[in-house]
């Protein structure tokens, strides 16, 4: 017992040592953290690539939804130490938000240049990374006909069974909301509500609950339906007449400790190797020299970016949270 | 000489330890506290009631807490009738096969109750759940007959996952009961319905309520379940309501004020419930164990006996059984909606909790966590309620006082006082470290630790300590030799009590995690939200196969390691 007690209190003062230090590692180079919405296998092979080319930067991620990592940087910025190096979401307004409060870093890439996006910003202060779209995810033992215009998912086939994800928990549910309001009218919105459209949770979530059959279609993120579609879903994936493209810009934080890795983290993100593998994980990429996965029904930068919803950003970042508000009330109150 | 003296005796071992113990408390749990109760009340520097009286007028403030209160009191109903039905037919009947149903009926406490109510969802969401789908098919029905995504279904599950503490609390009270009571009443000429009511029923009462307690303040403030089978429907009870708030208006600091506010509510609550309990065992005290107890009396069951043991076991099989193979089975899926054929089966997604960083990462943060909390509490533990039993020294009563105070703080709220506390206002910045999660762990089950070493001291006499002292030895040979190797059952208790819940907590951690620091519970549950279903069931799997290692291998070890020790 007493050798027991020993080891123990050895582990007791041994563990919180490491891991208090947290972060501080001792590989001699440099590190990053980066915060992001991409799903696992989208980070994960990107991350994988970078560390094969750039052995000397650590770099660690953080993926979750866009309202959680903003929540997370706010808190921490009230805390006083923001452990976020890297910022890449889907949620547009967010970086045009956190630009005027003076919190990011402005960095022109070299790769800029080549970068087709619906969205830019003259100075720097963030670059789109990937071209996010989402489509109609539908269980093909459900629906046979997929829909292709918005009005076909009025139909009564759909009756309390079209989700949406939480645009208060999705960046990219938030921004579809926001397209559609803008572009087809909060009666459509109201028109869904009357059809018994649902609110999901995550947007990975409403894709699974299709995929289980528990609604008929849902709004779909690209590579998250596509992934599942891959691994043998009952899915299929479809786009409407006008896209929702929502591109997902990278941006460094302005306090920044580890600028340097920051800056060649994006250069390769943006560089034709790391939009690869970003079109390898069945989304958009934002360069057209990268060829997207069309045999997975996917359409060129170009293409998406003509057929895209238009959306004014900069006054979507103030009244973001009454659309999403309004939003909820319309969806639950239908129910 | 004499006045050196005086000086030394005034701070003696007994001041030392007094002043560090409150010292421990106030850090760790007195300061947290009143920071939530100032956030509450004050606005930039003034009371502000205004304040507080608008975010309980709001509808779903107001909506949260009544549901809060309908769950913890359906929970309580359910567990307190399940508990006591369970605990009766197996300590006072010849049921068959009582060992191992005894065995079985501490399993249900084991399992994390929110990968349960995941496994559940599965089975019996309306529409996709399988078992509905099956019920559908064979009964021709149009819609789904089970819909486990209401009020109902949250107080089904919960109620099954935690009527152990009563279990618990009523068998042990029934087997130390002192026989001679009932068999006397019978000797009397009453009859089995009288003496039930009018012995066995008094007497276990402190027990039934104190098993009740439990359940009623962990279901008050119970993050998971609700979580996962209210949310989405829009059923939101106190915790989840705080976790949306705060992460729906970007953590800005009106919403933790909301929280805050939230928070004393739960607090409040859980007040008048511990008062409810004492003025209840008041009204009657009895002695249950009375000296050398015999073994009571069992009842016959006759025709009923197998009967009432197909219905335990069943009780198991669709309680513990189905939904640990559920989740077993969906991390096995390819893909989530497949059906479970063995060319949609694969090992992958077991194989990738431990390849991807972020799994194997909280894996190794829960564990260390976990046993680093319970090592530190439980020491902190032996050390207070040692100045709470045996000490006699002035002040005494703070103590007691901040000793009881954790027992009545649900997970959020210590959680919510945590950030406010240890985000550098106070010059220490542990958000976004293990640290933050560390100290909250360590105010949310020292009340665990207090109790069970407690109640181990109060069974040393003080006369072996005396005898220890008169033949020479020094107050601390005296409780390494003494109180120490004679209070280490209490002691390893404790370690348990606070290990296993530690290793799969959710309620605190899913508020205090940061990007290195997610534990098990929150990768779980960030999956599952992420709609990563299979892997998080996978994740889930392996969870409840650490759990497992956990109660089995290292209790039977240190159990083993004590009785080598003992006959040494």
């Amino acid at each position: 017992m007493k050798k027991v007690l020993v080891v123990l209190m050895a582990l007791a003062l041994l563990l919180p040592s490491m891991a208090f230090a947290g972060g501080s590692k001792e590989s001699g180079g440099m590190n990053l953290m980066i915060y992001t919405s991409m799903k696992e296998n989208l980070i994960s092979q990107i991350v994988d690539k970078f560390t094969e080319l750039h052995p000397e930067v650590s770099v660690d991620y953080y993926s979750a939804g866009a309202g959680k990592l903003m929540a997370k940087i706010a808190t921490e910025r009230q805390a006083g130490s923001v452990a976020c190096d890297v910022l890449w979401t889907s949620e547009v307004p967010d970086f045009i938000g956190l630009r005027d409060e003076g919190v990011l870093l402005p960095y022109k890439s070299p790769e800029r240049e080549y970068v087709v996006s619906t969205i830019d910003d003259p100075d720097g202060y963030f670059t789109a990374a990937r071209l996010g779209t989402l489509g109609i995810c539908y269980n093909t033992d459900l629906v046979k006909e997929p829909p292709k215009t918005w009005d076909d998912l009025l139909d009564p086939l759909y009756k309390g069974n079209f989700s949406i994800a939480n645009p208060a928990l999705s960046g990219t549910s938030m921004v579809s909301v926001a397209m559609m309001v803008e572009n087809l009218g909060w009666d459509y919105i109201q028109k869904l509500a009357d059809n018994g459209a649902r609110m999901g949770q995550g947007s990975g979530q409403v894709v699974d609950d299709t995929a289980a059959g528990d609604t008929y279609a849902a709004i779909g993120v690209d590579y998250i339906t596509l992934d599942k579609i891959a691994k043998g879903a009952t899915l299929g994936f479809a786009y409407t007449d006008q896209m929702l493209v929502i591109p997902s810009p990278v941006a460094i934080m302005a306090g920044t400790k580890n600028e340097e890795a920051a800056k060649l983290f994006v250069d390769f993100l943006l560089s034709k190797e790391g939009q690869e593998c970003v079109a390898a994980a069945y989304t958009l990429p934002v360069r057209e020299d990268v060829e997207p996965r069309m045999d997975m029904g996917l359409v060129h930068p170009d293409e998406a970016k003509a057929r895209a919803m238009s959306l004014d950003y900069d006054a979507l970042a103030d009244n973001k949270e009454a659309y999403i508000a309004k939003f909820t009330e319309i969806i639950q109150g239908g129910n | 000489m004499s006045k050196a003296v005086k000086v030394q005796k005034k701070f003696g071992m007994a001041e030392v330890a007094l002043i560090f113990s409150i010292a421990i408390l106030v850090v760790v749990v007195a300061v947290p506290v009143i920071m939530i109760f100032l956030t509450a009340f004050f606005k930039d520097g003034h009371f502000n009631l205004a304040g507080v009286v608008e975010v309980l007028k709001q509808k779903d403030t107001y909506l949260a807490l009544k549901n809060s209160l309908i769950i913890a009191f359906g929970v309580t109903l359910f567990s307190t009738i399940i508990g006591v039905f369970f605990a009766w037919l197996l300590a006072r009947t010849d049921i068959p096969c009582k060992k191992a149903l005894n065995a079985m009926f501490m399993v249900p406490f084991m399992l994390p109750s929110f990968i349960c109510a995941m496994a559940w969802k599965v089975l019996l969401s309306p529409r996709s759940g399988y078992i509905n789908k099956m019920l559908m098919a064979m009964f021709h029905l149009d819609s789904a007959p089970i819909d486990i995504m209401t009020m109902g279904g949250i107080i089904a599950i919960e109620t099954m996952y935690l009527f152990p503490f009563v279990f618990l609390q009523v068998s042990g009270a029934l087997e130390r009961m002192d026989p001679t009571l009932e068999e006397s009443a019978r000797i009397s000429g009453a009859s089995l319905w009288t003496i039930t009511r009018k012995i066995t029923l008094p007497l276990v009462m402190p027990s039934i309520v104190a098993g009740a307690l439990l359940v009623c303040l962990y279901s008050l403030a119970h993050f998971g379940v609700p979580s996962i089978l209210g949310v989405e429907k829009g059923i939101y009870n106190i915790p989840t309501k705080i976790y949306e708030r705060i992460y729906a208006s970007g953590g800005s600091y009106e919403a933790i004020r909301v929280g805050t506010i939230l928070a004393t509510i739960l607090v409040i609550c859980a007040t008048l419930i511990l008062k409810l309990q004492n003025v209840v065992l008041k009204k009657g005290r009895f002695q249950i164990i009375a000296g050398k107890s015999m073994r009571p009396v069992v009842l016959k069951l006759r025709g009923m006996r197998w009967p009432l043991f197909i219905i335990c076991v069943v009780y198991l099989l669709l309680t513990v059984v189905m939904p640990t193979v559920t989740i077993f089975l969906i991390g096995g899926l390819k893909t989530y909606g497949l059906s479970f054929l063995p060319k949609n089966m694969t090992f992958a997604n077991y194989a990738e909790v431990f390849q991807m960083k972020m799994t194997r990462s909280a894996i190794w943060n829960s564990v260390y966590l976990s046993t680093l909390t319970a090592f530190v509490t439980m020491l902190a533990g032996v050390m207070i309620s040692y100045v709470i039993v045996k000490m006699k020294v002035k002040g005494k009563f703070i103590l007691e006082f901040l000793g009881v105070l954790p027992y009545s703080l649900p997970g959020t709220v210590i959680a919510l006082g945590c950030i406010l506390t240890w985000s550098g206002k106070f010059g220490i910045n542990l958000y976004n470290t293990a640290g933050i999660i560390f100290v909250a762990y360590i105010a949310r089950y020292m009340a665990f630790s207090i109790k069970s070493n407690s109640a181990a001291l109060e069974q040393v006499s003080d006369s072996l300590e005396e005898a220890s002292r008169s033949c020479g030895a020094t107050h601390w040979q005296t409780l390494t030799h003494i109180v120490v190797p004679l209070i280490r059952p209490g002691m390893i208790n404790a370690f348990f009590l606070i290990f296993l819940p530690a290793l799969r907590e959710l309620t605190t951690s899913v508020l205090l995690y940061g990007p290195t620091t997610r534990t098990i519970g929150v990768a779980i549950y960030a999956l599952n939200e992420d709609g990563e279903t299979v892997r998080a069931a996978a994740l889930a799997g392996i969870a409840l196969i650490i759990i497992f290692i956990g109660e089995t291998f290292i209790k039977g070890l240190l159990a083993r390691l004590d009785k080598t020790k003992r006959s040494a």
